[in-house]
């Protein structure tokens, strides 16, 4: 049986599982470096929401007590949710939760992290605790989500 | 439980405060998905047949407000603390959908620098009469120390 990634200290292999019997316990999750630039934060300001200065600008977050420019929530919501769907591309995910514990700032980078807590293969599901941490390794988000993927 | 946080569940859960609605836009969703990563053409691509929205994308429907308009709220600002979504059904372009909103929990936690309240607010979403998703909000005020 193959050793997951998370007791492995592997990284994880860019593979796609399309089954639940395909799904590994403990396995991580392929990642990608989610685009948190300051143009991809104004593109999604102008077409979705959140494109106010403390999104937008750097300098108008310093105004407001910021660092610099943060990253809206629901994007952050949206990298992880994007990350399943890479991974399992027929998986609908029927929950998921985020807590956002601090700001994922735009222009550093971030990295992404889906990790297979629980599968149920009779009902097809399988648990994911997911989170965002920054260069310094610390949790900006953290959640869980819940995918459902076909027998 | 703390009595002033019983009192506000007593007399705020459950109760709906505001009903909004949302016209599905199919060019915000499809950028929705852009800007966070998707690839999958169903969540960016407006002219794929199985066009959807990413089930994220419910986090960013909005209501015309967070809190009952008489709840009386604690000092200073509003943090938004994390979002939940539980989705049903896919959140298809050009529909419109109805947003319900209710407080469906009060809760506090007490750290070193005092009491955080967490008030939930879960907006219900309906595409006619199908019930497609939850969305709710948890909003955090901290409190000022007294003293």
């Amino acid at each position: 049986m193959p050793i997951p990634a998370l007791f492995s200290g592997r990284d994880p292999v860019a593979r796609t599982v399309n089954v639940i019997t395909d799904v590994e316990f403990g396995e991580e999750l392929p990642s990608f470096e989610p685009d948190v630039s300051l143009d991809n934060v104004k593109l999604h300001g102008k077409f979705v929401g959140w494109g106010t200065g403390r999104f937008t600008s750097h300098e108008q977050a310093k105004k407001e007590g910021f660092p610099g420019a943060i990253v809206p929530g629901v994007m952050s919501q949206g990298f992880l949710g994007a990350m399943i769907h890479r991974w399992a591309p027929k998986a609908v995910i029927t929950a998921i939760d985020t807590v956002f514990r601090a700001p994922v700032m735009v222009d550093n980078p971030h990295k992404i992290t889906g990790i297979v807590t629980d599968i149920d293969e009779d009902e097809g599901t399988v648990e994911i605790d997911i989170s965002i941490s920054n260069e310094k390794e610390e949790t900006r988000v953290f959640g869980t989500a819940t995918a459902k993927l076909p027998k | 439980m703390d009595d002033d946080i019983q009192k506000l569940r007593d007399e705020y859960l459950n109760l709906e405060f505001d009903e909004v609605s949302f016209d599905l836009d199919g060019e915000r969703m499809a950028m929705y998905g852009q800007c966070c990563g998707e690839t999958d053409p169903k969540f960016t691509d407006v002219k794929n047949e199985d066009f959807q929205a990413p089930p994220t994308f419910v986090s960013t429907l909005v209501g015309g407000r967070h809190l009952p308009k008489d709840m009386p709220v604690p000092d200073g600002v509003g943090m938004d603390a994390g979002k939940y979504v539980e989705w049903m059904a896919p959140l298809r372009a050009g529909h419109t959908l109805i947003g319900k909103s209710h407080l469906h929990d009060i809760y506090t936690k007490t750290g070193r620098s005092g009491r955080m309240i967490f008030f939930v607010t879960r907006m219900e979403l309906f595409d006619g009469d199908e019930h497609v998703a939850n969305a709710d909000t948890r909003t955090v005020f901290r409190e000022r120390p007294s003293g």
